[in-house]
């Protein structure tokens, strides 16, 4: 008697292609995804962009620079940047994840003590989070792997400097040196010479802390405001599955009514969905959401009408709501892992980055960035603003035609 | 209810379509004229719904033409503000109160906002539901809900209303309303076009029934008109036999005026002897060596009338 219920199972599975893509494509093509960017994270294939400008260019600075040419990790940008502002402004740009000078204004590389500024500057974004430990550690290896001598060279320095000749009274000095900077490196202090003399850091948000949940909201928000204006449109379906569609499409108003009216509701149940995830991080995580509240409600209205668009022409294409809620958990999950909803873009080899650009995931969380840590004005998201606001529209375009086609068959 | 004169509110004339490669209707003429109630009959498949459909204007025609007052449904909008459609289905939101319903379907029919109230207080007279305005529709009793599933196609006063089965699944004391309501509605003028399978309901509602079979329209006329004329003043006798004829028991049958259903183990016909009738058929049926299961004899039903003309078993 199992092995007939077993049979009508497998036979239902079989025949419904919606559930087969479900349970058996959609994991695989899943998996690839994420496999490819925790790959990436892991350090196989993660690929820097770094825009540099070397101020001093001697040879021991052409030396590290070389060294660093040599790392599979990062690549240093063929633009040659005029100064360390260049490469302020490529970083903030999102040219490049992020930026290094060798500052002339600071102690020379080779005799770098921690005494005055530190000869290397790295400029990042927050948002690019792990660039700054990965560009910070590829330097530390290319100075010790190509500048050896430097780094003695500073170690020698920092000894006659502390210690100078050791007679057997200095021995003992040494010796207690060495249990004070043991002492002061377990107590989290600093202590003597050290690789970190060598780096300062600045943000290109400038000295603001910038929130990261901003990111999060912003990606959170559109994974789910795909998720429920697809709720929302699927309605339509019921409406033709309860007969409520036949009745209104008897009348004056016929199918346009319906698919305008809802294509409202969801931008509008959209828009306060948002609302309610950027008011929970600006109340809790300190998103500074009333300082670019402008921009902010007009990104949020063109990740809406894009939501609710898509969600509309998925409800129109699709025959039965099953159908439409199997495609578009299918489609939503691959958009969000390509799109940067679930793992920063950045984490992603190059591949997925550029495939990324085809999600509106990836547009929508490019505009919250820009508000949010770049401090961009309305002007500078106006591209991303009015792609969202483009596939919206033009969804909705084409979800009226597919619905009037199903409606009236012409 | 608004009445439009005595030109019809719908005209289908030499309607034909096919679907899927396969023939759906073939040379259909329909008419429905103002105050007039005209009942669709026919078997699942028969075409009920195509041509609900291209009555509607949903449904282009592969050839004829469908005039709802007066206009093209299909090309002219404001024609289909004259009609209501009544869907198999509860086509209501379950969740939504008896008043609301009505203020969202009177909205998406186009009834102003100064207007829908009266309007909603109107139906709900019509429908008996006025104690009930602030309740879901999904506590509300089949028959409520089927009562509400018509009045909510009312509120833009069309002048035509196709109901397509409204009576389907509620019992006969919530059927005898709906069919009250119709009444009521055509003696306002309403044109009413409705399908069912229900052959009792279309004898006592209907002003004229078209049979549909086939997609091709195989008998129409007023019900009693037609009983009267198939069966005059017999009654209806029905005989299940305990087995099949043979040629010879056939023949003497058929000679009888009776006709064979189901393959010729049951045979119906008119009987002047009225309910007498029975035992004289007993006697016939032992001298001709056939045996009857059973032996009924009713009154002439709109069934009877069907086989009687087409020779053939109506199917609903």
């Amino acid at each position: 008697m199992s092995g007939a219920i077993l049979r009508a199972m497998l036979l239902g599975l079989l025949r419904d292609r919606g559930a087969l893509l479900m349970s058996f494509f959609l994991p695989g093509v899943f998996f690839v995804i994420m496999a490819e960017i925790f790959t990436a994270t892991s350090g196989d294939s993660l690929n820097l962009s770094v825009a540099s400008v070397d101020e001093v260019e001697s040879e021991v600075t052409l030396r590290l620079f070389e060294a660093l040419e040599g790392s599979d990790m990062l690549t240093l940008l063929p633009e040659r940047y005029a100064d360390r502002d260049a490469v302020r402004a490529a970083v903030k740009a999102g040219e490049a994840d992020i930026g290094l000078v060798i500052r002339a204004d600071a102690e020379p590389l080779e005799a770098a003590g921690g005494f005055g500024a530190a000869p290397i500057l790295v400029i990042l974004d927050p948002a690019r989070g792990f660039a700054e430990p990965m560009l910070t550690g590829q330097i530390r290896r290319a100075y010790f792997a190509a500048l050896p001598d430097v780094a003695m060279g500073n170690v020698v320095a920092e000894l006659e400097n502390q210690f100078l000749t050791l007679n057997d009274e200095q021995r003992e000095e040494v010796d207690v040196g060495l249990l004070e900077m043991r002492a002061d490196a377990e107590a989290g202090r600093e202590t003597g010479w050290s690789f970190e003399d060598l780096l300062a850091r600045e943000s290109v948000i400038g000295g603001e802390a910038v929130n990261l949940v901003a990111y999060s909201a912003g990606a959170v928000a559109f994974m789910f405001l795909l998720f429920a204006s697809v709720h929302g449109a699927v309605s339509l379906l019921e409406e033709q599955e309860s007969g409520i569609l036949d009745r209104v499409l008897a009348g004056p108003g016929g199918m346009g009514v319906l698919v305008d009216g809802k294509f409202l509701y969801v931008i509008g149940q959209g828009f306060v969905q948002v609302t309610v995830i950027f008011t929970v991080a600006w109340l809790v995580y300190d998103v500074d959401l009333p300082g670019h509240l402008g921009p902010w409600i007009v990104i949020s209205l063109a990740a809406s009408v894009a939501c609710a668009g898509l969600a509309m022409l998925l409800a129109t294409a699709c025959q039965t709501r099953r159908q439409a809620q199997t495609v578009a958990n299918t489609v939503i999950l691959v958009l969000s892992a390509l799109g940067g909803s679930m793992v920063p873009r950045f984490l992603m080899p190059d591949v997925l980055q550029n495939l990324g650009w085809l999600t509106p995931n990836t547009w929508a969380l490019e505009a919250y960035s820009g508000i949010f840590w770049r401090d961009d004005g309305l002007l500078a998201v106006a591209v991303p603003v009015a792609l969202l606001a483009a596939i919206g529209i033009l969804s909705w375009l084409l979800a009226r035609g597919l619905a009037h086609r199903k409606a009236y068959g012409d | 209810m608004k009445s439009n004169g005595s030109a019809p509110l719908l005209a289908l004339r030499g309607i034909n379509k096919a679907l899927g490669g396969r023939r759906v209707l073939t040379d259909v003429d329909l008419a429905v004229a103002p105050g007039e109630l005209v009942v669709l009959l026919g078997p699942n498949g028969a075409g009920k719904t195509t041509l609900l459909g291209t009555a509607c204007g949903r449904i282009a025609p592969d050839s004829g033409e469908a005039r709802l007052a007066g206009g093209d449904p299909r090309r002219d909008v404001r024609v289909r503000s004259s009609l209501g459609f009544v869907p198999q289905e509860i086509a209501l939101y379950p969740y939504l109160s008896v008043r609301e319903n009505l203020e969202v379907f009177g909205r998406m029919m186009g009834v102003a906002k100064a207007e829908l109230a009266a309007r909603i207080d109107e139906a709900l007279s019509w429908s008996g539901l006025g104690d009930r305005t602030d309740d879901r529709v999904d506590t509300l009793s089949g028959g409520m809900q089927r009562r509400l599933n018509i009045v909510a196609s009312l509120l833009h006063q069309p002048g035509i209303l196709m109901l397509d089965e409204p009576t389907v699944g509620v019992d006969v004391s919530a059927r005898e309303r709906i069919h009250e309501l119709l009444r009521r509605l055509r003696a306002e003028g309403l044109g009413i076009l409705l399908t069912t399978h229900d052959l009792m309901q279309a004898t006592t509602l209907a002003d004229r029934v078209v049979f549909l079979v086939a997609g091709e329209v195989r008998i129409q006329g007023e019900p009693q008109q037609l009983i009267s004329e198939v069966f005059a003043d017999t009654k209806e006798i029905n005989i299940a036999l305990t087995a099949v004829p043979d040629q010879q028991q056939r023949t003497q049958l058929l000679d009888a005026g009776l006709t064979p259903i189901q393959g010729g183990q049951s045979w119906t016909g008119g009987v002047s002897a009225g309910y007498d009738g029975v035992a004289d058929w007993h006697h016939r049926l032992e001298a001709d060596g056939l045996e009857a299961a059973e032996i009924r004899v009713r009154e002439p039903t709109l069934e009877g009338v069907f086989l009687r003309l087409t020779g053939e078993e109506l199917k609903l």
